[in-house]
């Protein structure tokens, strides 16, 4: 594979008088799989549009090691795209589908039938190759167009929510199956999706985007348990908001003074935002008083819903052995496992 | 329970299959009745047809007419394929105009084409024979882009059309290789329609005084009304050598099922 580095500058569209991405900025190491993640609307299917040539960019640059593709038609780019919808041409066989792309490099009927052949087989498809595409399953649908995708070696491989219409179970098998071929290929590779679990799954880095702007990217971990903004920690994971106030640089959360980080204001009322696994619930004495709505049993772990005497509810993510004897409608008390709290003043 | 339901179908599909069939064999069969009849006799003889092979002037005519009707074919394929995946593509409010503009044809006097097209073609179009396919291209404009455009409705053209050309295809090739295989049943609707339109084309071909196959039988009907029945039943022959030899030039692929 000749994978190449891809860098986004400044890229700006507006679809009417909506701005789909305002002063985008993106890079992409040479056998990097970044994934661009956010709520419906935010601009990150435009921007791998905008990488693919099939939407013109109002203003900025595309560059694919270096050189500047933005005028660059689509056919010409070289890159790999899996589309949600499955996008095989129905008129072709399965083999056919993936060489299609060598097709149009014309290269020789043997060697794309063989190129072909071979990437059914990474994806297992190589029994399939004389079906037609309505002859298979979901799952077995975007495998050809996965293979059809990297047949042509690519030089950048875009994956625009190619898992969205699948079943959960094949979803989880066919993004760890795109992420072996990914890393075993070394192909650079952005990957959008708007479920987070997928991106964190199988992404180096995953960036968060909101409004057109990518507000964090950062590798699954760090964008985890150190979002840079209230945003990117409401939308990665579950973030519970429980109101306090802030003085000195400090909040009082369950009765214990924590540091603030990221604070806007030096005092007044403002948010705690605190991850579920950061709270423990327990019948030990303390200031957190709270009552146990529902329990949910998760395998190795339970989620706690309680509710706060002033009203707030917090979600508590707890081992299930030890949360095993508590149950709802029981007075329980709240703790935090932190020593420094995001917060926030929306 | 379906197959129930397909029995109970079956009397009146097969009465209106019935009913069409009569409509459209019975005269067919009563023109070929009447071409085999010899008068002089009383019986029956292939006179007619032997009279209109030796005709010189119906291999002429009919080549004529088979290849302006080609052209006509060939002409409304290249402009109303593109066009029309532009329009569906471009999600452009002038979709609805290009549909009514596409109907004019049928409410719009064939004479006032005719005289549009003295006034407007220039006069090196108007010398030749090749302007009757532009002619018979609006003549067939709302049967053609109606078929093409039910086939392009039925398919996912955005998604298909973006897959070819991040494939590597361009335009011309996401056409010819992936949109016009997959919509290949509206494309022989409209080879056919425009094909059949065009080889039947009368009043038009009159009025610009050129003389093709349909104006010729009239001709011949002057004074030969059996000859010029006999020959309109071997014209029939062409369309349908035609529409075979396009089928063998688009195959059709096992796409039954299809999402």
């Amino acid at each position: 594979m000749s994978s190449k580095s891809l860098s986004l500058r400044n890229i700006s569209k507006r679809f009417g008088t909506v701005n789909a991405l305002d002063n985008f900025n993106l890079e992409v190491g040479v056998g990097e799989l970044v994934a661009l993640l956010g709520p419906s609307g935010c601009g990150k299917t435009t921007a791998l549009r905008v990488v693919a040539g099939l939407e013109q960019q109002d203003n900025g640059l595309v560059m694919v090691s270096g050189k500047d593709i933005s005028d660059m038609p689509a056919h010409q780019r070289n890159m790999g795209m899996v589309f949600q919808a499955y996008s095989l041409f129905p008129n072709l066989t399965v083999e056919e589908n993936v060489a299609f792309g060598l097709h149009m490099r014309k290269v020789n009927k043997h060697l794309r039938l063989k190129k072909a052949r071979e990437l059914l087989e990474l994806v297992g498809l190589d029994s399939h190759n004389k079906r037609f595409t309505h002859q298979l399953s979901g799952g077995q649908q975007q495998r050809v167009a996965l293979a059809r995708a990297l047949a042509f070696e690519p030089e950048i491989l875009l994956l625009d929510e190619p898992l969205s219409a699948l079943d959960a179970q094949v979803r989880v098998n066919l993004r760890e199956e795109i992420r072996r071929l990914q890393l075993s290929l070394g192909t650079t590779t952005l990957f959008v999706t708007h479920d987070q679990e997928e991106a964190m799954a199988v992404s180096d880095r995953v960036g968060v985007m909101n409004h057109g702007v990518l507000e964090q990217i950062d590798s699954p971990d760090t964008l985890y348990n150190k979002p840079s903004s209230t945003f990117v920690a409401s939308f990665v994971g579950t973030m519970n908001r429980i109101p306090t106030q802030i003085s000195n640089g400090m909040v009082e959360i369950f009765g214990i003074k924590v540091v603030a980080l990221k604070r806007g204001q030096e005092s007044g009322n403002v948010y705690a935002l605190v991850r579920p696994e950061s709270i423990e619930v327990s019948r030990v004495a303390g200031a957190g008083h709270a009552k146990i709505i529902t329990r949910s049993f998760m395998g190795a772990s339970s989620l706690i819903i309680c509710q706060t005497p002033d009203g707030s509810v917090i979600q508590a993510l707890m081992p299930s052995h030890y949360s095993g004897d508590l149950h709802p409608g029981e007075e329980v008390n709240l703790h935090i496992t932190l020593n420094e709290v995001l917060v926030s003043n929306v | 329970m379906a197959k129930a339901i397909r029995m109970k179908l079956l009397p009146p599909l097969a009465l209106t299959l019935l009913l069409l069939g009569l409509f459209v064999f019975v005269p067919m069969l009563s023109a070929f009745e009447y071409s085999i009849r010899t008068p002089a006799t009383g019986g029956y003889g292939w006179t007619h047809y032997h009279w209109a092979i030796s005709e010189e002037d119906f291999f002429h005519y009919i080549f004529r007419s088979t290849w302006l009707s080609g052209v006509t074919v060939l002409i409304t394929l290249l402009i109303l394929v593109p066009t029309l995946v532009w329009i569906h593509l471009s999600d452009s409010k002038i979709r609805g105009i290009i549909d009514g503009l596409s109907l004019l044809p049928l409410v719009i006097p064939v004479v006032a084409f005719a005289v549009g097209a003295q006034i407007s073609f220039p006069e090196f179009v108007q010398n030749t024979v090749l302007e009757l396919p532009f002619l018979y291209f609006v003549l067939a404009l709302p049967y053609a882009y109606r078929s093409l455009d039910i086939g392009l409705n039925s398919i996912p053209l955005k998604t298909l059309s973006e897959a070819a050309r991040s494939a590597g295809a361009n335009w011309l090739r996401t056409i010819i290789s992936v949109i016009i295989p997959v919509i290949r049943g509206s494309v022989m609707a409209t080879i056919a329609l425009t094909f059949a339109l065009s080889l039947g084309e009368y009043t038009l071909t009159v009025l610009l005084h050129w003389d093709t196959f349909p104006t010729w039988v009239t001709y011949v009907a002057q004074d030969n009304i059996l000859g010029a029945i006999a020959i309109s039943m071997m014209s029939l022959i062409i369309p349908f050598i035609i529409l075979t030899a396009v089928t063998l030039v688009i195959p059709e692929r096992n796409m039954q099922g299809r999402k």
